[in-house]
């Protein structure tokens, strides 16, 4: 019972020592850091779905920019066509996307995982001649423009440093409800029945859990994770396009998880921060070693990092907070 | 004039008949079962009645269909021809899910631990079927999701204690020996609350003080009304705490009776336990 309650201790811990650091980095950092971890903070809402999904569910996706780019054309279409209010709009998109991924869900998480993982892919496809199809709703190819920003006037005027604020603080509650859901009745049912990491499916329904019930809500679950950081973004950025929304940003995400971590919540903000990190460095600074044009080097040197952190980080960023700090077990 | 007195006093208590009607009923009913894979009959056409409170034993070679049967019981197999009732309800057409929740549990021959998970956790998953907290609100952490978090691990807690794993709560179950693997499975199986427990081959692989502890566990379960099925191989150690043994051969049922009766059955000396067996 100590231990557990010593787990529980040190995870409020972590996360007032993440809140304190939140709130300080932008008094130290300059525009452009914050224009960065403003990124890092949208990656890292869909990377903690997506870790919730596949880390604990055992569900793979490959389509959570689906997810993403529906967040962004529902909040999109719901403030310059219907002139709701951002936030308004922002809680019916995710209950929309939520909605739609439950029904994808139903008719697609009965097929094994990697077929799973193959279907999710498709979707990528599938959203995006959606989205180029339906030009007078979605702007087609050349996207929507005039989106409305979000505003908390007279609070925070500068604007990178609201959306700074407002992605951080979502972020924040939704790992405080993800950290909640782990380690819980619900947490445990997803990890019984996970079975590419020691679960078992045949075992979890002899125990009573519906695993069909449970496979169908956290994969709406994680789609309403990246609905809400689609949303944002979409706010954030004033116009969006069907390009942002494709295969790249599911894959992309998929490796957060994989190099962050996928045996907590944590590992989002990990993997996120290190691949949007990497990514910013290598573009950095790549030029100074490296005459002319540097893309291609760019992305040969992304990849070898990322090769080398699997190879000896198998379980991601987060197994060295796992020796760090010790386990409840719970 | 006993007998008078008691159909007197239960006429004036219908409940209490309605009750005692319901004790005596079967638990379990399978009637005429068959199921097949590809063509290969695994079982065929068994029938068996299990009543409250009752240690059951099916033993039987290997191939025989004692593991199907358990796994049909439970739904994890759809039933190919028959009927199986569980407290007047059939089970047949019920997701294995519903089954664990209407009280029966099984342990799984080679246990299938989740080993993503602390010893604790595993028994924990146990208690899922009596609790009812759902995404939203524990993701909130609603006072009373708090309450039964408390309630859970307690439950869990006391079935540890129960076969002596308390000291292991916080391990890996892949650092438990497997005899504690085999209690581990029974704890997490006792914790689901369950009126039918279904054992498959729980002496597997265990040595004599080990069998002799699951033994007492499962005579210590049947007076708490409890009701065990066991699937086993070794027919010794079954023959001396089931109250009626049940043989099957190639997916059939060749006999049923007590212990006794079983080891001096021709057909299942003949068939199964061999000259040498019988009477052990």
């Amino acid at each position: 019972m100590s231990k557990i309650l010593l787990s529980g201790h040190l995870q409020y811990f972590g996360v007032a020592l993440f809140a304190i650091v939140l709130l300080i980095l932008p008094l130290l950092a300059g525009p452009y850091p914050i224009a960065v971890l403003v990124d890092i903070g949208f990656y890292s809402i869909v990377t903690m779905g997506l870790i919730i999904l596949m880390g604990f569910a055992g569900q793979i996706s490959l389509g959570q920019a689906v997810f993403f780019g529906l967040g962004a054309y529902v909040s999109g279409i719901l403030t310059t066509q219907y002139h709701l209010s951002p936030w308004l709009a922002l809680v019916l998109a995710a209950i929309a996307t939520g909605g739609i991924a439950a029904i994808i869900g139903r008719a697609m998480l009965r097929l094994r995982e990697l077929i799973v993982a193959g279907v999710t892919l498709a979707l990528n496809l599938v959203f995006y001649y959606l989205v180029t199809s339906l030009v007078d709703l979605t702007g087609g190819a050349s996207g929507m423009t005039n989106i409305p920003r979000l505003s908390l006037d007279g609070f925070i005027p500068e604007y990178t440093l609201l959306n700074y604020y407002l992605v951080w603080i979502i972020a924040f509650l939704l790992l405080i409800f993800s950290l909640n859901l782990v380690n819980s009745r619900v947490g445990r049912a997803l990890r019984s029945m996970n079975q590419l990491a020691g679960g078992s499916e045949e075992t979890a329904q002899a125990l009573g859990v519906n695993i069909m019930k449970y496979k169908v809500q956290v994969f709406a679950l994680s789609a309403i994770y990246a609905s809400i950081a689609g949303s944002i973004y979409a706010y954030y950025i004033g116009c969006i396009e069907p390009d942002t929304f494709g295969v790249q940003l599911s894959v992309r995400v998929v490796i957060m998880a994989i190099i962050g971590g996928m045996t907590s919540p944590w590992g989002a903000f990990l993997g996120a921060g290190s691949i949007v990190g990497l990514t910013e460095l290598l573009r950095e600074f790549m030029p100074v070693l490296i005459a002319g044009p540097t893309g291609a080097y760019e992305l040969i040197a992304y990849g070898i990092i990322l090769v080398m952190a699997l190879l000896f980080l198998p379980q991601g960023l987060i197994s060295i907070c796992h020796r760090l700090v010790p386990q409840g077990g719970h | 004039m006993k007998g008078n007195f008691f159909r007197l006093n239960s006429a004036a208590n219908p409940e209490k008949e309605r009750e005692r009607d319901i004790m005596e009923q079967p638990i379990l009913e399978i009637r005429d079962i068959s199921v097949a894979f590809d063509g290969l009959v695994a079982v065929n056409r068994v029938s068996l009645s299990v009543r409250r409170g009752d240690i059951i034993a099916i033993v039987g070679p290997n191939g025989a269909g004692k593991t199907t049967l358990l796994k049909l019981i439970t739904g994890l197999l759809p039933l190919f021809k028959g009927e199986i009732w569980f407290k007047q309800q059939r089970l047949d057409r019920i997701a294995p899910h519903r089954i664990a929740s209407l009280g029966i549990t099984q342990v799984f021959q080679d246990i299938q631990l989740f080993s993503n998970m602390s010893v604790i956790e595993n028994v924990m998953v146990g208690c899922h079927v009596w609790t009812g907290a759902d995404f939203l609100s524990t993701g909130l952490k609603l006072p009373w999701v708090r309450a039964e978090e408390g309630s859970i691990l307690e439950a869990a807690m006391d079935k540890l204690s129960l076969v002596g794993l308390e000291q292991k709560a916080f391990a890996a179950p892949s650092s438990l020996s497997w005899g504690q693997q085999k209690l581990l499975g029974l704890a997490r199986a006792l914790a689901a609350g369950p009126e039918l427990l279904l054992l498959d081959e729980p002496y597997g692989g265990l040595i004599a003080d080990e069998m002799e502890k699951i033994s007492q566990l499962i005579l210590g379960l049947q007076c708490q009304g409890i009701t065990v099925l066991i699937v086993e191989q070794l027919t010794g150690v079954v023959m001396s705490i089931a109250n009626r043994v049940i043989v099957l051969n190639y997916g059939e049922k060749i006999a049923e009776g007590t212990p006794s009766e079983i080891q001096s059955n021709e057909q299942v000396i003949a068939t199964y336990l061999g000259n040498g067996l019988a009477g052990k």
